[in-house]
C-alpha cells in the first residue's frame, strides 16, 4: 500500500532523512520512533506532499507521491504534528472540506464526528477548542471515509488517558478497514499496543526495523508479549537501540535488524 | 471539490475582523470624501458624481492597495502554516486561488458597502448624474483591488514569514503609491518631452495604482475636472488606452497570482 525507497531529504546542509525503504501493506501498523531530529516527521511530510524529497520514490495505492500528489492524497488521511488550519476555522467549514475532498456526503461526515464527540460543537471555531479536542478534530477527519493509508505525526500528542485511548481505538478502526497506517509517536505505550512493526531512527537514519519481539532480541532484552503495562520492555529496547544509532553515527552504517524491511 | 475551497476559504474570510473593519473604516471614509466634496463644489452642483468622485478616487488609490496588500500578504505567508489543508487532496496553485478569489469576494463587497454608501449620499444632495459612471469606477477599484491582493499573496508566499511579508508589503505600497510617482516627476524633468510622454505611459502599465488612478479619472470628463492636463489624458485614453490600462491591471492580478502558485507548489512547507 505504501512503498518507500530510497527516499531521503536535505535541508541545505543537514541530510534530515538518509534513504528510507520501507513498505507498509494494507491492514499494517508501523511506528516510527526515535529522538527529536530523527527524520520521522520528515519522512511523514513527504508522503503527505509536504515537503519534496532530495530523491528516492514513494508511492501510495500506486501513486508517485510526487508526480502523482493530488491523485496519492486521495488514498491518505494525514494528521500533522502541529494544528495546521487557521485557528478561526468553524468546524462544521473543516468538515464540509474534507467530506467533499473524500466525495462523502456531509451529514454521513458530520455522523462520523458526533461519534468523535463534535454532534453539537459543528459551529464552534478551532480557537475555542482545547489542545486535545483539536487533535482529536483533525483526527477524525483524517480518518473520513476509506482512505487506504493514515500517515499520523503524533496522534496521542495533548491527549488525556481516555483521548489517548480513544485515539488507538480509531486507529484500530482504520486498520479493520483494510487501511495501512503509517505513524510517528514518542509514546512507546502507543507504539507497542498499536505497531506490528517498528523503525527505529537517529539521525535521519533508520537503524532497525522489525517487530517489536524482533527488535527486542537484537538489543538483547527478553521481550514478553502482552505485558506492556506491568513491565514495558519497549522502553529498554527503545533506549539500547537509540544509544547503538547513536554511537555508530559517526561509523558508517548501522542495521541491527535485516530482512523485514520491505 | 474547488467550490468546496473557495466555500471554505470565503466562510473564513468573513469571519475576521478585517472585512467587517474595512466596511466600516471605508463606508465612513466615503461618506465623509463624498460630503465634504459636495460642500466644495456646492450641493446643488451639476458635476455632483464627477467631482466627487475624483475626491473618492484618490481615497480608493490610497486606502485599497494598503488593505489588499497587506491582507494578501498575510494570507500568504500563513499558507505556510495550513499543512493539514495542505495535506488534503488538491493542488496548491488551486488553493492560492481559494484564497485569492475569497478575499476579493470579501474585501470586494466591503467595497460596495463603502462606495454605495457613498454613492447613495451624492445620488441624494446632487442627482444621478454620471450615476453609470460611479459604478464602473467601483469596477476600477474592484480591478485594483484584486491587483493588489495578487500582489499581496504573492509577497506572502515568499516571504514566508507573517512580520517579513507585512514588511515588504507596506513597502511595497509605499513604492506603487508614492514612490512611481517621485519617479515620474524625476523623469519629467530629465526627459525631453517626447521621450517622457512615452516614458509616463509605460509608467501606467507598470504600476496598477497608477493605471487604476487614470482609468478612474478617465470616467469622468477629466478635461472638465483637471483642465488641459485631463484633456491630454483623455487623449492618452481614447482608443484603445483604456482598454490598454484594464489589460495591464489584469495582468497585474494573473501574474503575480502564477508567480505565487509556481513558487508555492514548489516548495517545502
Amino acid at each position: 500500500m505504501i512503498e518507500i525507497r530510497g527516499l531521503w531529504k536535505r535541508f541545505g546542509d543537514l541530510l534530515a532523512l538518509e534513504p528510507l525503504n520501507l513498505t507498509i501493506h494494507a491492514g499494517e501498523v508501523v511506528a516510527l520512533v526515535g529522538p527529536n531530529g530523527a527524520g520521522k516527521s520528515t519522512a511523514l511530510r513527504i508522503l503527505a506532499g509536504i515537503l519534496t524529497p532530495s530523491g528516492g520514490r514513494a508511492t501510495i495505492a500506486g501513486r508517485d507521491a510526487v508526480t502523482e500528489a493530488v491523485a496519492a492524497r486521495r488514498e491518505v488521511g494525514y494528521l500533522p504534528q502541529k494544528l495546521g488550519v487557521p485557528t478561526t476555522t468553524v468546524v462544521g467549514d473543516l468538515l464540509e472540506l474534507v467530506a467533499a475532498t473524500r466525495g462523502i456526503p456531509f451529514a454521513q461526515a458530520a455522523a462520523a464526528l458526533a461519534v468523535a464527540g463534535f454532534g453539537d460543537r459543528m459551529g464552534a471555531v478551532v480557537a475555542e477548542l482545547s489542545g486535545g479536542q483539536r487533535q482529536r478534530l483533525l483526527l477524525a477527519c483524517a480518518t473520513l471515509g476509506d482512505v487506504r493509508a493514515l500517515l499520523l505525526d503524533e496522534p496521542s500528542i495533548s491527549l488525556d488517558v481516555d483521548g489517548a485511548e480513544e485515539v488507538r481505538e480509531s486507529i484500530r478502526a482504520a486498520v479493520r478497514r483494510g487501511s495501512a497506517v503509517l505513524f510517528a509517536s514518542h509514546y512507546l505505550h502507543d507504539v507497542a499496543l498499536l505497531a506490528d512493526r517498528i523503525v527505529v531512527m537517529v539521525n535521519g537514519r533508520a537503524i532497525a526495523t522489525g517487530t517489536p519481539a524482533a527488535l527486542a532480541a537484537a538489543a538483547g532484552i527478553p521481550w514478553r508479549e502482552g505485558n506492556e503495562a506491568v513491565d514495558p520492555p519497549i522502553e529498554r529496547v527503545y533506549r539500547v537501540l537509540v544509544k547503538r544509532g547513536q554511537e555508530h553515527a559517526l561509523r558508517g552504517p548501522l542495521h541491527l535488524v535485516q530482512g523485514d524491511a520491505a | 471539490m474547488i467550490a468546496a475551497l473557495l466555500r471554505f476559504e470565503l466562510a473564513a474570510a468573513r469571519r475576521t475582523r478585517t472585512v467587517t473593519l474595512f466596511a466600516a473604516g471605508f463606508a465612513l471614509a466615503s461618506f465623509v470624501v463624498a460630503l465634504v466634496g459636495l460642500s466644495a463644489g456646492g450641493a446643488m452642483a451639476v458635476q455632483g458624481f464627477a467631482r466627487t468622485s475624483v475626491s473618492l478616487l484618490q481615497l480608493v488609490v490610497w486606502v485599497v492597495p494598503m488593505m489588499a496588500l497587506l491582507t494578501g500578504a498575510v494570507a500568504g505567508a500563513e499558507c505556510h502554516e495550513l499543512e493539514f489543508v495542505v495535506g488534503l487532496p488538491f493542488g496548491r496553485r488551486q488553493l492560492l486561488a481559494a484564497i485569492w478569489a475569497a478575499w476579493t469576494l470579501a474585501l470586494g463587497a466591503a467595497l460596495v458597502v463603502g462606495l454605495g454608501a457613498a454613492g447613495v449620499v451624492i445620488a441624494l444632495l446632487a442627482g444621478a448624474a454620471d450615476g453609470v459612471r460611479y459604478l464602473a469606477l467601483v469596477c476600477v477599484a474592484w480591478l485594483l483591488l484584486a491587483a493588489t491582493l495578487a500582489l499581496g499573496l504573492a509577497i506572502g508566499v515568499t516571504a514566508r514569514t507573517r512580520a517579513r511579508a507585512v514588511g515588504v508589503a507596506i513597502a511595497t505600497w509605499f513604492v506603487l503609491v508614492i514612490g512611481v510617482d517621485l519617479a515620474a516627476i524625476g523623469a519629467l524633468a530629465i526627459l525631453p518631452p517626447r521621450d517622457a510622454g512615452w516614458g509616463l505611459s509605460l509608467l501606467l502599465l507598470a504600476d496598477p495604482v497608477d493605471g487604476a488612478r487614470v482609468l478612474g479619472l478617465g470616467l469622468f470628463r477629466a478635461d472638465a475636472i483637471a483642465g488641459p492636463t485631463g484633456a491630454a489624458l483623455q487623449r492618452v485614453l481614447g482608443g484603445w488606452g483604456a482598454w490598454a490600462l484594464v489589460g495591464g491591471l489584469v495582468a497585474w492580478t494573473v501574474v503575480p497570482l502564477a508567480v505565487a502558485g509556481r513558487w508555492f507548489a514548489r516548495r517545502d512547507l
